[in-house]
C-alpha cells in the first residue's frame, strides 16, 4: 500500500512498482483510493500481488510505503499485525505515536532519511520517490534489476534525472538490506506474458478494435480516463475523439454518427447520464444504435466522485421516458471490459437498441495484469442491409413491423429508399402517425425487441463448483472478489459459488432460478444499499435470499470481509 | 442579391418535384415554413443534390413538423439539441452535405450552448434558424427573441422579462464563418441565399425571419417586406468585415432590416480541416467500421 498527500507522487511509484512486479511475472489487483482535489488530501495505492491469478483488493495489507507523516498515520490501522512500514520522514520525533504503535504491534519499520539521501546524490524532492521505491522493493526481498529496469524504462528520455534516479534507488536498496532481516532476493528471470491494464483503457482499446470511429465525450470521474485513452490512440487509428461542450452535446453527437451508419460511442458518469438520458429515449423511438458506457460513482448528486459503487443499474434500466427494449451490460475488470464493449456495439446494431454498458470507480482506474487480449474473436455483427440488397429496399422496410420487432436498417442515403428517422411516433417508413392503430402496432413492435436481447448478450456464468455451501449472484466488480473468495474459503474448507450476470437488463431470471434450484444457500452481493439486481430478480419471480451483502460506502468488497460473510453465513460452519 | 431565375429552376422541374411527398402539410395557411421548405428544395435542386447527397436534421416545434414533407433522408431529434446532432452526422459521413433546422425557442433558450459551440467548431452544417420570434407549436409562448412588451400566451401581461436577445449579434460575436439574413416571405432571395449556404464549407447560420400569422400577428409578411433591403444595395458592402455585419444586426429593425450573406470569413478552417487526427478526404467514417489491430497498444502494456 503506497500513501501519501495527493500530489506526493503515489501514482508514479505505483506504476513503477506495479510494473516492476509485472515484469517478474506476478499477477496484479490494484484500486487507488484517492480524494476529489488535486493537492493534498490522503491518496493511497493499493497493489495486491501473487503467484496465482487474483482480482481483489485487500483491506489490510503487509506492507505500507509513507510518503508523509499524515497519511502514515491514517493509514496504519490497516497495516496487518506484524507488516512492515516504509518511510522516509526524517524529523522522527514528530512521529512518536506511529514508532510506538508499531512497536505495540510487532510492525517492522523500514526507515531512511529520503529527503537528505535524495540531495546528497544530487537530486531534488521529486527524487524521495526513488529512496522510497528502494527501501520497499528491498524490504519485499525483490531483485534490483527488476526495479532499476522499469526505472530506466520510465526517464529512458531524461537521462539526466535517470542517472540520479539510479544512483539514489541503489543507495536505498543497498541500504534497506541493513535494516530488515529478509532474504536475499532471488533473480528468476521469467518471460512476463500478461499486460497491466485498467478498465478504462480496456474499455477503450476493445472500442477501437471493434471499429468505433468516432468517440464524443465530457470529462467525469471516473469516466474521463476513456476520454484520455481514447484521445492518445485516436491518431493512430484516425478516430475522431472530440471532447464536447456537455454530456448532451457528447450523446447526440453520437447518436448522429451511429445514425449516419459509423460505430460511435461516448462515456459518463451517473450525473452525467442523467443529462443524456432524453437521447437514450431518442435512441429507442427512432430505433438508432446507441453505446453509452456509465463509470459508476456513488451519487446522489455529486456524491463521491473518486470512489466506486454499484448504484445505477437502476437508472440505466429504467432511464429515459416511454418504454422501449435496450440492453444493460456490466463490466468487471479490464479483463472482459475489451471484450463486452465489443459485445455493445454488436447488440446496439444488430437489435438497433440503446446499449448501456455500466463500469465502476474500482474498475475504471484500477490496473490488473490479464492475459493480452484475443483480437477478432468477437466478429463485427452490424446488422445492415448492404450491397445489392439495398436496391430491393423501400422506405417502408425500414419501420416494417415484423413478428420479431426487428426491421432492416441501412446507411441513410445509400439506397434509393430514403426514410425518415422520426423521433415522434412514426409509421413504417418514419412518416408521422398519431393514428391509434398505427401508433399502438409501432410501439408495441420496439418492446417487443426485448426479447431478443437476452438470447444475444453473454449468458450469466458460475464461477467456482456448481454446488456449494454458499452462493452468491451479482454483477460487475463483484465477480473480483467473489473469485478470489472461492479460492481463499476452500482453503479454509468451504465451497462457494457465484453467479456472475453481465447482461443485467433485461434480467435472465432462468439462470438465477437453475442456480439456486442447486444452491440451498444463496445470497445477493451488490455495491448499493436497496440490493438492485436482486430487485430485478424479484420481478422474475426469484425473491428468496438466504441474505444480502451489500455495501454503500465508497469503498469496493474486500476479500477479508467476504470471507467473514462466508463464514457467518455457512449453517455449521465450524470456523465460524 | 439576385433572384432565383425561375426558368432555370423549369430545367431541372423533375428533379424538383422528386422532393414532393404525398404527405398532408400541417402547417398553417401562410406559415413561414412553407417558404422555408420550398426555398431548401430550390436551392438544393439548383445545386445538384439529390436525396442520395444530404441528409436534414430537424428540431422539434412547428419546424420539425416538416421532418417527413420532404422527399430525403431526414433524422428528427430532441428539441433544442439538431446542432450536436447534425454535427455527429457530418463526421460520421462527411461527403454529405448536412442540413439542419431549428426555432428560436430550440435555438437560443434550450439549446443556445450548442449553436455557441457549433460556431465556435465549425462543423460544416448549414443551419436555417427559424425565427418566428415564438413557441408556435405549444401555442404561442414568448421566446428569448420575443421583443418585450409583445404578449403571449404564458405573458398575457406582456413579456417582460430580460433583454431581447438579437440572434446576429450574438452569432458575430462568436467569430462565425457565415451568416446570412432572408426573409420565409420572399422564397426567391431566400432560395438564393440557402445555395451560397450549402457552398459554404463551414458552419452557415442562415438567419430566417418566418412568419406566424397564428401566434405573432405583430410582425407579418408584410411588416417584414416593407424593412428588408439586401445588402448588395450598400455601395462597397465587404461581407468579410465583420463589425460592418455587427452594425446591420445591430440596426433595429424599424430602420432597416439587410439580408442577404451578411459575413463570411474565407480564411477560416472548418472543424474537419483542424480535426488533429486524421484527414477526412476519400474514406468516410461510415465505410471504415472493421476490426484494428490493438497489437501496438497491448505491446506497449507489456512490462
Amino acid at each position: 500500500m503506497i500513501v501519501g498527500e495527493s500530489g506526493s507522487g503515489v501514482p508514479s511509484v505505483g506504476v513503477i512498482m506495479a510494473k516492476s512486479l509485472q515484469s517478474m511475472g506476478y499477477y496484479l489487483a490494484t484500486d487507488r483510493e484517492f480524494p476529489s482535489l488535486i493537492k493534498g488530501g490522503k491518496h493511497c495505492q493499493v497493489i495486491n500481488f501473487d503467484d496465482e491469478p487474483l482480482w481483489a483488493t485487500s483491506a489490510e495489507t503487509d506492507i505500507i510505503i509513507a510518503m508523509d507523516k499524515k497519511s502514515m498515520q491514517y493509514y496504519l490501522p490497516r497495516l496487518r499485525d506484524g507488516g512492515v512500514l516504509v518511510h522516509g520522514y526524517e524529523r522522527l520525533w514528530g512521529i512518536g505515536d506511529v514508532l510506538e504503535e508499531c512497536e505495540r504491534r510487532n510492525i517492522t519499520v523500514v526507515h531512511l532519511p529520503a529527503r537528505t539521501i535524495a540531495y546528497e546524490e544530487g537530486g531534488n524532492e521529486l527524487m524521495t520517490n526513488m529512496v522510497m521505491i528502494g527501501m520497499a522493493w528491498r524490504a519485499l526481498s525483490l531483485p534490483y534489476a527488476a526495479v532499476a529496469a522499469q526505472v530506466s524504462k520510465k526517464f529512458a528520455k531524461k537521462p539526466k534525472i535517470l542517472e540520479i534516479d539510479l544512483r539514489v534507488l541503489e543507495r536505498a536498496y543497498a541500504a534497506t538490506e541493513k535494516l530488515i532481516d529478509v532474504p536475499q532476493p532471488c533473480a528468476e528471470a521469467v518471460e512476463a506474458e500478461k499486460i497491466l491494464v485498467d478498465g478504462n483503457h480496456a474499455i477503450a482499446l476493445g472500442a477501437v478494435h471493434a471499429g468505433c470511429r468516432a468517440y464524443f465525450g465530457y470529462p467525469m470521474s471516473p469516466s474521463t480516463g476513456i476520454l484520455k485513452h481514447m484521445a492518445s490512440m485516436s491518431p493512430r487509428y484516425g478516430v475522431v475523439v472530440k471532447q464536447a461542450e456537455d454530456e448532451i452535446t457528447a450523446v447526440q453527437q453520437t447518436l448522429g454518427a451511429m445514425y449516419a451508419g459509423t460505430r460511435s460511442m461516448t462515456a459518463t458518469s451517473g450525473g452525467g447520464f442523467d443529462l443524456m438520458t432524453e437521447t437514450v429515449s431518442l435512441a429507442g423511438i427512432t430505433e438508432t444504435p446507441l453505446v453509452i458506457a456509465i463509470a459508476q460513482r456513488p451519487g446522489p448528486g455529486t456524491g463521491l466522485p473518486t470512489w466506486t459503487a454499484q448504484g445505477d443499474l437502476h437508472l440505466c434500466a429504467y432511464s429515459g421516458h416511454g418504454e422501449y427494449a435496450r440492453a444493460v451490460l456490466a463490466v468487471s475488470d479490464s479483463e472482459d471490459a475489451f471484450y463486452v464493449i465489443q459485445e455493445a456495439f454488436n447488440l446496439a446494431e444488430e437489435l438497433q437498441i440503446p446499449v448501456l454498458v455500466l463500469t465502476e470507480k474500482l474498475i475504471a482506474d484500477s490496473y490488473w495484469t490479464v492475459a493480452p487480449y484475443v483480437q477478432g474473436n468477437i466478429p463485427i455483427k452490424r446488422g445492415l442491409v448492404t450491397g445489392d440488397a439495398l436496391g430491393e429496399l423501400v422506405p417502408s422496410d425500414r419501420y416494417k413491423i415484423t413478428e420479431s420487432g426487428l426491421s432492416k436498417r441501412w446507411v441513410p442515403t445509400r439506397s434509393e429508399a430514403y426514410y425518415f428517422a422520426n423521433g415522434d411516433e412514426h409509421w413504417e417508413d418514419g412518416t408521422l402517425t398519431e393514428e391509434a392503430d398505427q401508433a399502438g402496432a409501432m410501439y408495441a413492435k420496439r418492446v417487443r425487441k426485448e426479447q431478443l436481447v437476452i438470447p444475444s448478450a453473454p449468458a450469466p456464468t458460475v464461477y467456482g463448483p456448481a454446488v456449494a455451501d454458499i452462493s452468491f449472484v451479482g454483477w460487475g466488480s463483484t465477480k473480483c472478489v467473489m473469485r478470489d473468495t472461492i479460492v481463499a474459503a476452500e482453503r479454509e474448507g468451504l465451497t462457494v459459488n457465484y453467479l456472475h450476470y453481465t447482461l443485467v437488463y433485461p434480467f435472465d431470471g432462468g439462470a438465477v432460478a437453475d442456480f439456486a434450484e442447486g444452491n440451498p444457500n444463496v445470497h445477493l452481493i451488490e455495491g448499493n444499499a436497496t440490493g438492485q439486481l436482486g430487485q430485478l430478480a424479484a420481478r422474475a419471480g426469484h425473491c428468496d435470499w438466504a441474505g444480502k451483502c451489500l455495501k454503500s460506502d465508497g469503498r469496493p468488497f474486500y476479500l477479508e470481509e467476504m470471507l467473514e460473510y462466508v463464514r457467518a453465513h455457512v449453517p455449521h460452519n465450524p470456523t465460524s | 442579391m439576385k433572384s432565383t431565375s425561375l426558368q432555370n429552376l423549369a430545367v431541372h422541374a423533375e428533379q424538383y418535384q422528386k422532393f414532393e411527398t404525398e404527405q398532408v402539410m400541417t402547417w398553417c395557411g401562410g406559415c413561414g415554413n412553407y417558404g422555408i421548405q420550398n426555398a431548401l428544395k430550390r436551392a438544393l435542386t439548383l445545386e445538384g443534390l439529390g436525396a442520395e447527397d444530404f441528409i436534414y436534421c430537424f428540431d422539434v416545434g412547428c419546424s420539425g413538423n416538416g421532418s417527413d414533407k420532404i422527399h430525403a433522408n431526414t433524422i428528427h431529434g430532441l428539441h433544442g439539441r439538431v446542432l450536436p446532432l447534425a454535427s455527429g452526422v457530418k463526421v460520421a459521413n462527411h461527403k454529405l452535405k448536412v442540413v439542419a433546422g431549428a426555432g428560436d425557442g430550440a435555438t437560443f433558450s434550450e439549446g443556445v450552448g450548442h449553436l455557441v459551440h457549433a460556431v465556435r467548431n465549425d462543423y460544416p452544417v448549414v443551419f436555417l434558424h427559424h425565427d418566428n420570434q415564438n413557441y408556435a407549436l405549444t401555442t404561442g409562448q414568448a421566446s428569448s427573441l420575443t421583443p418585450a412588451g409583445c404578449k403571449r400566451s404564458a405573458t398575457p401581461y406582456g413579456e417582460a422579462w430580460g433583454e431581447t436577445i438579437n440572434p446576429l449579434q450574438m452569432v458575430l460575436s462568436l467569430k462565425p464563418s457565415w451568416v446570412g439574413r432572408s426573409l420565409s416571405a420572399d422564397t426567391d432571395h431566400l432560395t438564393e441565399l440557402l445555395r451560397a449556404a450549402l457552398r459554404h464549407e463551414g458552419f452557415a447560420f442562415v438567419e430566417i425571419l418566418q412568419s406566424c400569422p397564428t401566434y405573432n400577428r405583430e410582425m407579418g409578411n408584410k411588416w417584414f417586406l416593407e424593412r428588408v433591403k439586401d445588402v448588395s444595395t450598400i455601395a462597397g458592402y465587404d461581407p468579410t468585415d465583420i463589425w460592418a455585419a455587427r452594425r446591420l444586426a445591430e440596426m433595429p429593425y424599424d430602420e432597416g432590416i439587410y439580408t442577404g450573406v451578411l459575413y463570411h470569413n474565407p480564411q477560416r478552417e472548418n472543424f474537419l480541416e483542424v480535426v488533429p487526427q486524421r484527414e477526412f478526404g476519400d474514406s468516410v467514417l461510415v465505410d471504415e467500421v472493421r476490426h484494428y489491430d490493438i497489437g501496438q497498444e497491448m505491446a506497449a502494456m507489456k512490462p
